[in-house]
């Protein structure tokens, strides 16, 4: 063997000491640079020895020598091993650095030769990529979003995040805090830094200095160190301390939010110290707060804070600082470092408890604490939200829409690219030729799919940022309240849609553009009749085919699932209320704020009742506290007599105190005893009306009529009616139980009746009588303000505002994906004809008449809509099963939406192919065989 | 500089092979035996070392390699300068030019010039 093979194997021999682990992760060039070093070491060796041997020495010792002399010879490997490794690498990641390069400015340069068709594409990603970032925006501003305010991770919130707007009177709560409880649970914890508490202001009349007009900012009550515990400071002037909550009345300020500065005082600087009149108190205002700052609500607008100080200030009819009894607070505290949420849960029980206990009248605490009581103590980084919930199902079901919209743009672009791909084939035919390999001219065609991704998404954010803020007025919500800015998670997003974009729509392209074969392209003619109608090896064009069924597939999903979305809006406007709803117009007066009170409030219910029933057109007029979809509900516990509650649920009810003959009015059906009458008001009423579920429930098998129930105070309530169940607040679920007091009654069952409703039943058209109603109040008194005057029907339709937003976008998006698809119908067929040109007009010259080619096309066509409905349609049900909880009245395979899903489809893609499809009829034989 | 082994340090060796490749290509071999025969064996190179430097130079770009078949018609791998190898050779041979003149100065001074 030669000596330097020998070397070199005795080298390659020689253990791996320092780096055993790179046996297991070997590069691929790693053999062959082992090799070499391994070749030039023993080529060294080879001299050394030799010239040894001619030295004298003997072969064998001159070998021992030669490596003596050498010295280490195995680090010496692995070191050298090591570098060339890396050197390796470098030059390897520098030439392909530069081939990319060359594919950057390559495709770029193609992309510019075709603006039309870059425009086109760019245009249809944008879409697709955009109305997917919009969803996401809105989800993460609702959802995911902290709120902007110092540390949000440490934040614990108190009471029930949805019920931002809630004010509750009876009792103490598990979901709301009264004033004295905030106090109680503020001084007495441990467990926080501070403890803030914010509550409602209802509607707040607001005159700006020197300027008699009317305004209705948005205001928020709030303590004292709600900005301290926040962690915002002002931009200009001051925020709150915790002096101006101290004693009640004694700081008649306000702070102003950014966007209220930019909007009414035009940024200046000296509305520090200017006064407002807020519900007829002065208000001084003291700070404004930083932009982008509206509070810890999210989705909802902010102008104005107010101190809790201020309650009795700017709400004197309802007073309720000192009210153990009114729960309108929700609470936010800053927990001190160390100190866990579980620990903040345990502390804030044990504190209202002990509040509950010793400040309850009667048996009350003990009733309360008896029914276990959990407290709402949860995280309180994303702050309080009601548009959370409402919209939470909504927006995933959106999520999932769009996203099947991209996949179909996707498959849209991928046509179009695979349609250009045949174009260029002598252009990759050429370059195959000139040597460069498969991978090289996928990894180009992908650079031109990436750099297609790439300004669509750019364009998507402009899309995203447009299209969320259209969404979010759609659905009747204010944009201000909401950041909607990009921040980093959208940024991901986009781009993490953008790249699984690529994959959707340039892989199967670029693969499909590089399985060229190079002797048929280079050949000038391609139209040969074999050749058109075989294609590559012997399929029609079975790609663009695939593409379209999926489309369809995807199509059938959004088409089905907007046509139940759809079916299911209808059902829930066409469920019963179990009232006259066409024939019902809803009068709400601000009765309180105008200073009514008390008796008073019944008289002036019963004067509005005489004139407005005096109005021609109207067949009766009720009133109530409630109302009718007016967006307020009231609930107390009960104890019935005989009935053993088994949770503290089975205690409570809903109610409502309702004028006389109010069931008569709205349409409403007796099932025994009788309606409420003028007979029940008065000081001494103690019955009520309830309905059939409230009978049901605690008086199974027996008469309710002549029963009675209580309330904490051991008030007895007689049962003189029980009413057909109503649905007076909401379209779904079951009934539940509700009871109808006398409107106007002694004070001591649950507080004075604030807000005033009116049921007017008109013989006509409601919107008849409106007019005639608004000056009936006015002749009444002219100064009461008219809060809302709607038909029943009107309100029902907002406050289905999120299920109708979402029918509409389903159907948006369906009748998109019907347009792409058939687009791209069209578009494969036309390729299709063409290609088989030739075999059509030897089909003509054969005997086909003009009808048997039109049907050739149609019934192709038709082939491709069929696999991709028998595809989609097992996608549609298991979407529609994901979307169940959004589907009321329909079945998860609802034949319906099916049977019209799939007629629209088709009737789209016999539309689409009708062109083709005349003009391949109109092939004369002899120019379709010429070109052979 | 010379360690307590009588070897050289680093820097040393890697201006020698840069030296040794100033008249043109050659293998590791015959930069070892210029290296012993320039000095009058006075600069004992481990062969072990010089292979390692070699490499690296390699790496850093001052070097390109080259297989090719030795005068014995063995292969072997061939070291030439780069251009920045050449760069590298005149800047390290002025500063060491500036440095043995000032060490001499220093050296062969007669005056203790104490202040």
């Amino acid at each position: 063997m030669p000596l330097a093979k020998r070397w070199a194997q005795q080298i390659r021999s020689l253990p791996e000491r320092r780096y055993p682990m790179r046996r297991v992760f070997r590069i691929p060039f790693s053999a062959r640079v082992e090799r070499e070093v391994d070749d030039e070491l023993a080529f060294h060796l080879e001299m050394r020895t030799q010239r040894l041997i001619a030295a004298g020495m003997p072969p064998d010792v001159a070998r021992r020598e030669a490596l003596r002399q050498f010295g280490d010879i195995a680090s010496v490997r692995q070191d050298c091993v090591t570098m060339d490794e890396q050197r390796e690498r470098a030059t390897r990641r520098a030439f392909e650095m530069a081939e990319f390069q060359q594919d950057l400015v390559y495709a770029l340069r193609t992309l510019r030769r075709n603006v039309g068709f870059t425009a086109v594409v760019v245009f249809a990603l944008a879409l697709g990529i955009g109305a997917n970032t919009a969803i996401f925006t809105l989800i993460n501003a609702v959802m995911v979003r902290t709120i902007p305010v110092a540390d949000p991770g440490a934040l614990v919130a108190i009471g029930n995040p949805v019920r931002v707007s809630s004010l509750s009177q009876g009792g103490p709560r598990t979901d709301l805090l009264s004033y004295p409880l905030y106090k109680d649970l503020r001084d007495k914890n441990h467990v926080f830094t501070g403890l803030l508490a914010t509550g409602r202001t209802g509607r707040l009349d607001v005159r700006i200095d020197g300027n008699s007009e009317l305004e209705h900012p948005q205001g928020r009550f709030v303590s004292g160190n709600y900005f301290a515990v926040l962690g915002v400071k002002p931009v200009v002037g001051r925020a709150f301390t915790e002096a101006d909550d101290d004693v009640i009345g004694n700081a008649p300020i306000a702070v102003i939010s950014h966007g209220y500065w930019t909007r009414r005082f035009h940024n200046d600087h000296a509305v520090v110290g200017r006064q407002i009149v807020v519900n007829g108190a002065r208000v001084t205002i003291v700070g404004v707060m930083p932009p982008r700052f509206t509070g810890e609500i999210v989705g909802a607008d902010r102008d104005v804070w107010l101190p809790l100080s201020l309650q009795h200030a700017v709400q004197p009819n309802q007073r309720m600082l000192d009210d153990r009894l009114s729960s309108f607070l929700l609470a936010l505290g800053r927990l001190k470092p160390g100190a866990t949420i579980e620990q903040a849960r345990q502390e804030v029980t044990a504190l209202i408890r002990e509040s509950v206990v010793a400040n309850a009248v009667g048996s009350s605490g003990k009733d309360f604490l008896a029914s276990s009581p959990t407290y709402f103590v949860s995280d309180g980084s994303k702050g309080f939200s009601r548009v959370r919930t409402t919209f939470q199902a909504p927006l995933f079901t959106l999520m999932i829409g769009v996203a099947l919209l991209l996949c179909i743009i996707c498959a849209n672009v991928a046509n179009l690219l695979l349609a250009r791909s045949i174009a260029r084939g002598r252009e990759m035919a050429v370059r195959l030729a000139l040597g460069a390999n498969r991978a090289r001219l996928v990894r180009q065609l992908l650079t031109e799919g990436l750099i297609l991704a790439a300004l669509g998404g750019a364009t998507g954010l402009l899309v995203a940022w447009w299209g969320s803020h259209a969404l979010v007025a759609l659905g009747g919500g204010s944009s201000t309240g909401l950041d909607l800015g990009m921040d980093l998670w959208v940024l991901v997003f986009t781009l993490g849609v953008c790249c699984a974009s690529v994959l959707l729509f340039g892989l199967v392209p670029a693969l499909r553009a590089s399985r060229v074969d190079l002797a048929t392209t280079m050949r000038a003619n391609a139209h040969s009749v074999s050749g058109g109608a075989l294609g590559h090896r012997g399929q029609r064009a079975p790609l663009g085919r695939l593409l379209i069924a999926g489309q369809v597939a995807l199509s059938v999903v959004l088409l089905v699932g907007a046509g139940m979305l759809v079916r299911s809006l209808r059902h829930i406007e066409k469920t019963d209320l179990g009232m006259d709803r066409d024939h019902l117009v809803i009068l709400d007066v601000d009765a309180r704020g105008r200073g009514y009170v008390g008796p008073r409030t019944g008289a002036l219910a019963r004067s509005l009742r005489e004139r407005l029933s005096a109005i021609p057109g109207v067949a009766a007029v009720a009133y109530s506290m409630n109302g009718i979809f007016s967006g307020s509900e009231s609930q107390t516990t009960v104890q019935v007599p005989g009935f053993t509650p088994r949770t503290p649920n089975d205690s409570v009810i809903n109610f409502d105190e309702v004028g006389p003959g109010y069931f008569n009015t709205i349409g409403g059906h007796m099932l025994d005893g009788r309606d409420m009458a003028s007979s029940d008001e008065g000081n001494l009423a103690r019955v009520a009306v309830v309905n059939e579920a409230l009978a049901k429930f605690y008086f199974p098998g027996q008469r309710a009529v002549g029963r009675s129930f209580s309330f904490a105070d051991s008030v007895s309530i007689q049962i003189i009616g029980v009413a057909a169940d109503t649905r007076e607040h909401s379209l779904s679920g079951v009934p539940t139980r509700r009871a109808y007091f006398p409107y106007v009654h002694r004070d001591t069952m649950v507080g004075l009746p604030g807000s005033l409703h009116f049921e007017i039943r008109t013989r006509g058209e409601p919107t008849a009588v409106v007019q005639a109603i608004r000056a009936a109040v006015v002749s009444v008194d002219p100064a009461l303000p008219i809060d809302g005057l709607d038909p029943v029907v009107s309100l029902l339709r907002q406050s289905l505002g999120a299920e109708r937003l979402l029918a509409r976008l389903a159907t948006g998006f369906g009748a998109l994906a019907l347009l792409l698809a058939a687009i791209g119908l069209y578009g494969v067929m036309t390729y299709a004809i063409t290609r088989r040109t030739g075999e059509i007009g030897l089909r003509v010259a054969l005997g086909a008449r003009r009808a048997d080619v039109i049907n050739l096309v149609l019934a192709d066509a038709l082939r491709v809509v069929a696999a991709g409905v028998v595809v989609g349609l097992p996608l549609a049900i298991a979407t529609a099963r994901l979307l169940r909880s959004q589907l009321h009245g329909v079945e998860t395979v609802d034949p319906l939406s099916i049977a019209a899903a799939i007629a629209v489809l088709s009737a789209s893609a016999i539309v689409a192919v009708l062109m083709p499809a005349l003009r391949a009829s109109r092939v004369s034989p002899i120019v379709a065989l010429r070109t052979d | 500089m010379l360690d307590r082994d009588g070897g050289l340090l680093r820097g040393t060796l890697d201006v020698l092979i840069l030296k040794a490749l100033s008249w043109g290509p050659r293998h590791g071999y015959a930069v070892a035996e210029w290296i012993k025969i320039v000095t009058d064996e006075e600069l004992l190179v481990e062969e072990g070392p010089l292979y390692t430097a070699l490499h690296r130079l390699e790496k850093n770009g001052w070097l390109v390699a080259e297989w090719g078949y030795s005068e014995n018609n063995r292969r072997a791998k061939y070291y030439q300068l780069s251009r920045t190898g050449r760069q590298q050779l005149r800047a390290e041979v002025t500063s060491w030019e500036r440095y043995s003149r000032a060490v001499g100065k220093a050296l062969g001074a007669a005056d203790p010039l104490t202040t």
